[in-house]
């Protein structure tokens, strides 16, 4: 079965004003889309823009991004299974990242 | 990892309560001043608790997990923006010996309800408004949001947040402490944490319009506090009379809309839907509140809720005692409200035609101009008489009320009642 990455890209701004009681459902909701039987792995990225390498003349040079530019960034990821590009975006349409706001990048992994 | 792991829940609230816990803990550690630091250093470890359970799954114990992440924020934050001066590194070394101790653990929690009682007695200093007050409470103890305040109260998002700064700016200016007032002080004190979790819970209970379930929280968190202060040291018989009142009220809320969300009125409440837990509950505290020979406003509105509750079926409930408990009710506090709920229990002792004559007084009452309840007694009184016309003009001038859309509901088959007997 071909895999997919699901980039999830959000604005932690988006959630300065949850209470914690709307933190908590959000929190179980995540929790429980991440038990469903296709996921297959999930990690959490730390909470800034990261560092983006490129070549500059051969040399290479470290700056932050990829992009430091705007607020959002990417929070975490996961890997699902699924047929094709179609059902895994059908299987990602209920995910509660997009009620707050969030934007999921959905990539297949080559050969799988 | 634990069974709630497998579905993703956690226990009912736990942020919130944890949250109002870590406020208060914090906020003793950081000093009152430094309040809104503790605010949003613990609004911050909730948050990544968002950002990080749904990738690493639930921690073993997830309370202690948050404990020890908002310790560390608070860390950096006071390393960070050096607010503290010179107390930073004792205050540094402090944190970070809270930081690995068990949130759980029974001594540990004993102090942490020690630090949640004095932030409640802070947060009611007689400085501070009453609804400040109220919804600093429900900030910081209570762990409730801004817009959260507000949906419960029907007040506009800035409003409560302008009273929030206000009552911060109070308390770093005027120097508030954490310490407990002393000698008659502390009655004073106490008299107005009780008057807070009180109003708290009325607006709570009350049927306005608004979200029914943040109401019945706020009822739930006022009970809370309400237990908090009846548990410790200063408690007085009159604080576990409150607790009492509150409990058996509350025990009704779930009888109190039926299926289709209209109104119940109390003696056609379905008994099986009370909350037999919280009647348990009021009881026990009403039991405990006999110790002492005070009689406080909440000890006769505690035996009043108790009389309900204690009748197995509503033929069998005590009127003559209640409207007994009424009249030392209004003796104590002469309010239009309570001589409005004395007339109930003069129509079923009396009949209705006497407690015509007790409400006709409150008519002219300007407090309760707009009252659609007195107006909505007076008709079902006037109905009880067989007065159809005279009562249906109460229902519609009851109608013309402010009042919510299930109690608008409720006066509308009234006054159809009216209208279909009259027309037979």
């Amino acid at each position: 079965m071909p895999q997919y990455m699901l980039l999830l890209h959000s604005d932690p701004a988006n959630w300065q004003n949850l209470s914690p009681e709307e933190m908590q459902k959000a929190t179980e909701k995540y929790m429980a889309w991440s038990k469903k039987p296709f996921t297959r792995d999930g990690k959490r990225l730390a909470d800034d823009a990261g560092r983006v390498i490129r070549s500059d003349h051969g040399k290479p040079r470290t700056t932050d991004g990829p992009y430091s530019e705007t607020k959002e960034i990417l929070g975490g990821y996961y890997t699902i299974e699924a047929a094709s590009y179609d059902e895994a975006v059908k299987l990602s349409l209920d995910h509660p990242h997009l009620e707050v706001g969030g934007t999921i990048e959905v990539r297949q992994v080559w050969g799988s | 990892m634990t069974a709630s792991s497998e579905t993703g829940a956690l226990l009912e609230h736990l942020f919130r309560h944890q949250a109002g816990r870590m406020v208060a803990h914090l906020t003793r550690l950081l000093g009152p001043g430094n309040l809104s630091l503790a605010e949003e250093t613990v609004q911050e470890a909730m948050l990544r608790a968002l950002q990080t359970w749904p990738y690493q799954g639930l921690p073993e114990n997830p309370a202690a997990w948050l404990f020890r992440v908002a310790h560390n924020v608070a860390i950096d934050a006071v390393r960070h923006n050096q607010v503290l001066g010179e107390k930073t590194d004792a205050i540094v070394a402090e944190l970070a010996r809270a930081a690995i101790v068990e949130p759980n653990h029974p001594d540990v929690e004993e102090q942490l309800r020690d630090d949640e009682l004095r932030m409640i007695f802070m947060c009611c200093h007689p400085e501070i408004s009453r609804d400040a007050s109220v919804a600093l409470s429900l900030k910081t103890v209570g762990g409730f949001s801004v817009r959260e305040i507000a949906r419960a109260f029907l007040a506009d998002a800035a409003t409560i947040a302008q009273r929030l700064v206000r009552a911060r700016r109070q308390i770093r200016e005027q120097h508030f402490t954490l310490d407990m007032p002393g000698g008659g002080e502390l009655k004073q004190r106490l008299d107005s944490v009780l008057e807070v979790i009180y109003f708290m819970f009325n607006e709570g209970y009350a049927s306005h319009e608004g979200e029914e379930l943040i109401r019945q929280d706020l009822c739930m968190e006022a009970l809370r506090l309400g237990g908090l202060v009846a548990s410790s040291s200063i408690a007085e018989p009159r604080v576990d009379a409150l607790v009492a009142l509150m409990a058996l009220q509350a025990a009704r809320l779930p009888a109190r809309v039926d299926h289709a969300g209209d109104l119940v009125l109390l003696e056609d409440q379905d008994r099986g839907r009370w909350d037999a837990q919280l009647t348990g509950l009021g009881f026990y505290h009403f039991d405990r509140s006999m110790a002492g020979d005070a009689v406080s406003e909440y000890h006769v509105q505690a035996a009043i809720a108790a009389t309900h509750a204690r009748a197995s079926v509503t033929a069998s409930r005590d009127w003559p005692l209640i409207l007994h408990l009424y009249d030392q009710l209004l003796a104590i506090n002469p309010s239009p409200v309570v001589a409005l709920n004395r007339a109930v229990a003069v129509a079923k002792v009396y009949g209705p035609a006497k407690a015509l004559k007790a409400i006709a007084p409150l008519e002219n009452d300007p407090k309760l101009r707009d009252y659609y309840l007195l107006l909505a007694v007076r008709g079902h009184l006037l109905l009880e008489l067989g007065r159809r016309n005279d009562a249906a003009v109460s229902f519609r001038a009851a109608l013309a009320c402010p009042c919510s859309e299930p109690e608008r509901r409720f006066l509308r088959r009234k006054l159809e009642s009216c209208e279909l007997l009259t027309t037979e």
